[in-house]
């Protein structure tokens, strides 16, 4: 036998080797079934759109699955590199007998250039239409989006040609360009007219795609300017981590919004004078608790030491941790310091609530009034074929809105205003037609915002404007209508009262 | 220039210290302490940084494959999360605020550590004085003192793993808000801290080793190195070190607002915030825009500082293999230097959508599409170079071929980014993931194996076993497909990226299979990176002794001897006669031609006895036919050399 026949019989042992682990571990863990039932079976109750995190538990079936996964990479990896000591050793021993290199490798990465790049474009010809179908293209609910996917397409296809073309040269090259023993290559350095040639062309492409990106964009992101009719605003609000969304009530007009103004009953800090009142109270209050506690550190101190002894060894390391970590901050200054920037906060916030019901102007235009009648809602219910402006709002870190069916996104910044005008095309009921029963569309949050940025999310429906009015009216206004005026309302001067004015936007 | 001219009479003893070096090294030993740990000789700082590159490469690594497991399995335990992660990996669920912050230090440990000082770092030191024909870096000392800034800032960034809290965990990019404020987020404690302490001291070290690239490039060349005669590979450092030097300090000063604003209560990038569990705070004015501006400035710059030298050595390694002058030198040259120019203006397609002036957006739009065409300059000069070559399938050509099959697929997706209106859509969707990952993370850590393979005979003066070769080479290549070109399409349906899980939302449950399926290939190349461990650290040390010009190869780093020696070459410096791509000249009968090589009076530029293309080019011919008669030009190229 000679060696080249030998070698090729081991190489074949090798890879039946190789093919039967992975067979192997395609029965100990078959993807297909398992994942998709634990999944599902584990969802939580949908359309719950503020979530705490919960560790979720584990149960007996979990780790017996994990522990076959496992099992199967190690298996795997064992395998593999037996496989390869093993063909490293018969090609090392035959050289050695023969005295030559005995593989040319050269002509076997040759060949394996070929076949990885037939395999590899037909197995991007299979992904194009396996998981192309999947993508979201042609069925945007929205106007701009229509126009958004025709770009997309053109430059799908353009870079798609590109991409078929230059990936064949390169692997064609490698292939029949392959070292030929007594070959030279030819001497070949600089041709300008190509090169001139192929900078050109792809300028001009570029610059195709460019102008229509242009058009596109110029369309998406002034649509507000360019229309001259009214356009309906909805407010939507984003803290840690979940959304809201404010509809402006019988008056049309949304109230004016402070960040100073947020309470735990009033959580857009909606100007409302009643709320704001009671949050200089719960203000003053809270101060005083904190003085007090400075006050009594050291008691304080004490009983954390106490409990600490109390909690007895390490039968509850947690709690212990805990407890510990107090001690040391009270010790170390850390809670005296905190103490105190909170009440310099406080302090502050008051000074500066207070400074807007001073000045009578100022006031005017911040407690219009409008605010009351606002609704707020756990939903967005959005018009079928009306513009509708999105107004973002922050309370705390940038999240960013992003509503892939309607091809928009913006981000949400706290302290700068943004906004997002499109018009939904496509209802609700129509989109289960054509996506499935369940399906809903959501606002993502799309730009990292802290432990539970994956499950931040807000439901969004469109419908027929009767049947968002008709929702709405279902909905409760944030604050009650009150008959008597309230206190702070006394101060308004009547004459001072203009126009209400976004105070965001005067910023 | 006066060093070259100090340097170019080598009979006469140059005033420089490297001289000295050269000439009474051999006399004296040098301690363990000089010669290995602190070093000043570029070599040894070129092998540090690379030995401390592979070991924050497997960190890098490891953690993408943990994360990789929680986004394949969800609803599953691994106690080995528990015993690697303690009480983040509680019943073997990793937490989420843990996924995050392993993400994150991926993300800052691939960008930074890896490909910008593990890349940059080790072939700009290996390769700079030896191609340029110097014996050492214009200040040693400095060099020194960069690596170990590195080391440090290595050190610091790990560190942040045995923090209560947890290490910074608000992305590489580090956004305030949620970056800025303790409370936000476990991970923007003592963290983030460490994370930005980390960054200054990393800061610092890529500045002072880029001034001293720049330095050397310019002023240490040996005689007849003129710049047109550098090596693809030192034009692609040089420039690097450029765009450093501008950048980086911006991203210090960014830094620095940022940690005013954590620790001495200003308000830079706050404003209006009211944080749950603290209330309104007092910060106001500040815009978070502001950052991402600073960030951006040095982000975008950053990615070219990662690719362009991948794109330098495979442009050495492709010229070598394929025995073929690089095609377009000087195109190539100008291609690097368009992309080093428009790199810093950018920076804005990050933000088209962070709510900046939209009009702003046109414009980046506008120059990012124009950034385009140099990148695709080169990738055609690529291809032509392989075009009628006399290829050798070393394990290092392998990794440059990979190289460009990779930046042409990763870079025909910023086409689509880098459009403000595709971007509305694709803004931090897994699409952005693949987009970055095939043309800045696998393209530069091709070009990174490229330049290993390549160049470790000289590095270690042993040749690499090149079966192991072929092999991590294949299932890398296969495996970085396998991973990374799903995820376009898990972006395109609309799936967000730094999401810790994907089950809570039904609508993502169709990529369930696909998520596993990327893992698992993901595992596929973390087991063939061990097999290149094995081989790197095996060679080093039992492998087959290397010759001294094993590629037969034109430039000057092939002329010194196997064996180091501070200084470089024992006698003179040689000198440069021509440019480094002179392979398989017709009027020569081997297939190479040394730079240092006098030859017998053969020119620089070997020019056709028939000119090419005098029958093609009249003026009669029309404009359309150009195209065509150019390919005609390269079919009749073939019968004049047959
Ligand atoms: C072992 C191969 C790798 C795998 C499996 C991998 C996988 C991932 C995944 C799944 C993410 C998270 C994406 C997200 O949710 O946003 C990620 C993030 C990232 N990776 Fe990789 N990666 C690999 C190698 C690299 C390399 C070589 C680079 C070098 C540039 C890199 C740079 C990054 C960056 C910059 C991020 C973003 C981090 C962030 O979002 O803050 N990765 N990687
Ligand atoms: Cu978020
Ligand atoms: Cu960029």
């Amino acid at each position: 036998m000679n060696t080249k026949t030998k070698y090729l019989l081991k190489l074949t042992l090798a890879v039946v080797v190789l093919l039967i682990s992975v067979i192997s571990i395609n029965q100990s863990f078959d993807f297909s079934t398992v994942n998709l039932d634990q999944i599902t079976a584990e969802k939580p109750l949908f359309g719950a759109d503020e979530f705490k995190y919960e560790a979720p538990t584990a149960d007996a079936g979990d780790s017996a699955l994990s522990s076959k996964i496992n099992w199967a990479i190690f298996i795997f990896v064992i395998l593999l590199v037996l496989v390869i000591a093993n063909t490293l050793d018969i090609s090392k021993y035959i050289s050695k007998i023969t005295g030559k290199e005995t593989i040319n490798q050269n002509e076997i990465n040759k060949w394996i250039m070929l076949i990885f790049m037939i395999v590899g474009l037909a197995a991007v010809v299979w992904e194009y239409q396996v998981h192309g179908k999947l993508i979201l293209l042609n069925n945007s609910s929205s106007e701009h989006g229509a126009s958004y996917d025709s770009m997309f397409t053109i430059t799908l296809a353009l870079t798609t040609i590109v991409f078929f073309i230059t990936q064949f040269l390169l692997f064609w090259f490698a292939f029949t360009y392959a070292k030929k023993d007594g070959q030279k290559a030819l001497y070949y350095s600089h041709n300008n007219k190509l090169e001139v040639i192929w900078t050109i062309i792809p300028s001009i492409v570029l610059t195709v795609l460019v102008l229509r990106g242009h058009q596109t964009w110029k369309s998406v992101v002034y649509a507000e300017d360019n229309y001259k009719g009214k356009i309906k605003k909805i407010e939507v609000f984003a803290y840690q981590f979940g959304w809201k969304a404010r509809y402006a009530g019988e008056d049309g007009v949304l109230g004016n919004v402070d960040y100073k103004f947020i309470s735990g009953k009033n959580e857009l800090g909606l100007a409302y004078g009643p709320e704001v009142d009671d949050l200089l109270v719960e203000l003053k209050d809270k101060i005083k608790l904190d003085q007090e506690a400075i006050k009594n550190l050291k008691v304080t101190l004490a009983s954390l030491n106490i409990d600490y002894s109390a909690a007895d060894g390490l039968k509850d390391y947690t709690t212990m941790e805990a407890i510990q970590k107090q001690i040391d901050d009270v010790m170390d200054g850390t809670t005296l310091s905190e103490l105190e920037a909170s009440i310099k906060r406080k302090t502050k916030q008051i000074d500066r609530i207070e400074a807007i019901k001073n000045n009578p102007k100022i006031f005017a235009s911040t407690f219009t009034g409008s605010e009351e009648d606002d609704i707020i809602t756990q939903e967005i219910h959005l018009s079928k074929d009306s513009l509708v402006t999105l107004n973002f709002r922050s309370r705390d870190i940038i999240h960013s809105a992003w509503l892939p069916h309607f091809r928009a996104q913006m981000n949400v910044v706290p302290g700068m205003p943004t906004k997002f005008t499109f018009k939904p095309t496509k209802s609700t009921t129509e989109a289960k037609k054509e996506f499935g029963e369940e399906f809903e569309y959501y606002l993502y949050c799309n730009k990292i915002c802290g432990t539970s940025h994956y499950n931040m999310k807000i439901k969004v429906v469109v419908e027929s404007q009767v049947e968002v009015d008709a929702w709405l009216k279902s909905q409760q206004p944030v604050f009650k209508k009150v008959e008597a005026v309230p206190a702070i309302m006394n101060a308004i001067d009547s004459t001072l009262a203009t126009e209400p004015v976004n105070k965001l936007a005067l910023k | 220039m006066s060093t070259v001219e100090i340097t170019a009479n080598p009979t006469i003893d140059s005033p420089t210290h490297h001289d000295e070096h050269g000439h009474h090294d051999h006399h004296h030993k040098q301690s363990f302490i000089s010669k290995y740990i602190f070093s000043t000789d570029h070599k040894m700082i070129s092998k540090q940084y690379l030995i401390t590159g592979i070991i924050m490469g497997c960190f890098g690594m490891g953690m993408s494959l943990l994360f990789r497991m929680q986004l394949a399995w969800p609803d599953e335990t691994f106690p080995l999360f528990e015993s690697l992660l303690g009480k983040w990996g509680k019943g073997g669920k990793l937490d989420p605020n843990y996924y995050m912050a392993l993400v994150t230090i991926h993300g800052t440990i691939m960008v930074f550590y890896v490909l910008t000082a593990g890349l940059s770092g080790t072939f700009s030191n290996l390769l700079i004085p030896l191609q340029v024909g110097a014996r050492d870096m214009a200040s040693p000392f400095m060099n020194m003192l960069s690596y170990w800034f590195f080391f440090l800032s290595s050190v610091v960034l790990m560190s942040s793993f045995l923090v209560e809290t947890g290490p910074a965990s608000s992305g590489w990019t580090v956004y305030p808000p949620l970056s800025a404020l303790e409370k936000a987020m476990p991970g923007s404690g003592l963290g983030t801290t460490l994370w930005l302490v980390a960054i200054i001291l990393f800061i610092v070290s890529a500045l002072l080793g880029g001034i001293n690239y720049i330095v050397t490039v310019l002023n240490m060349r040996t005689k007849g190195m003129s710049m047109n005669r550098l090596p693809l590979t030192i034009w692609a450092f040089l420039l690097t070190a450029v765009l450093g030097l501008l950048s980086f300090p911006v991203l210090l000063g960014a830094g620095l607002l940022l940690i005013f604003d954590r620790s001495f209560g200003t308000s830079f990038y706050l404003s209006d915030i009211h944080l749950n569990g603290v209330g309104a705070l007092s910060n106001s004015g500040g815009s978070p825009v502001l950052y991402q501006h600073l960030f951006w400035f040095l982000g975008h710059p950053e990615v070219y500082i990662i690719l362009m030298p991948a794109l330098g050595i495979s442009s050495e390694v492709i010229s070598t293999n394929a025995r073929k002058p690089i095609f377009g030198y000087t195109a190539m040259v100008i291609s690097l230097i368009g992309i080093s120019f428009l790199s810093f203006i950018v920076w804005g397609h990050h933000m088209f959508i962070t709510g900046m002036n939209p009009f702003l957006g046109t414009m980046f739009m506008y120059v990012t599409l124009i950034i385009a065409v140099p990148s695709a300059v080169k990738t055609f000069n690529y291809l032509a170079t392989l075009w009628k070559g006399n290829i050798r399938f070393t394990t290092g050509m392998m990794f440059a071929i990979g190289l460009v099959s990779l930046f042409i697929s990763g870079g025909l997706t910023g086409i689509y980014l880098g459009n403000a209106a595709l971007d509305i859509q694709l803004h931090d969707s897994y699409f952005v993931v693949a987009h970055f990952h095939l043309v800045m993370g696998s393209a530069a850590i091709f070009g990174m194996f490229a330049g290993i393979y390549h160049w470790f005979p000289k590095m270690f003066g042993k040749m690499m076993n090149k079966t192991l070769g072929t092999l991590h080479f294949w299932l890398t290549f296969i495996s970085a497909y396998l991973v990374f070109f799903p995820m376009h399409f898990m972006g395109l349906a609309g799936v967000p990226r730094r999401y810790y899980q994907f089950s809570l939302i039904p609508e993502f449950d169709i990529w369930m299979d696909v998520n596993v399926f990327i893992t698992v290939s993901a595992f596929l190349g973390g087991v063939a990176q061990l097999l290149f461990l094995y081989n790197f650290f095996n060679s080093i040390f039992r492998g087959e002794k290397a010759t001294k010009n094993p590629w037969e190869s034109n430039t000057l780093e092939w002329t010194t001897p196997v064996e180091h020696i501070h200084g470089n070459w024992p006698g003179a410096i040689p000198t440069v006669y021509r440019g480094p791509h002179e392979y398989s000249r017709p009027d020569r009968e081997s297939d190479y031609f040394p730079q240092n090589d006098p030859g017998n009076g053969e020119p620089e530029h070997y020019h056709a006895p028939v000119p090419i293309d005098t029958s093609y080019s009249g003026p009669k011919e029309k404009p359309s036919k150009v195209f065509f008669s150019s390919f005609a030009h390269l079919f009749l190229a073939k019968k004049v050399q047959a």
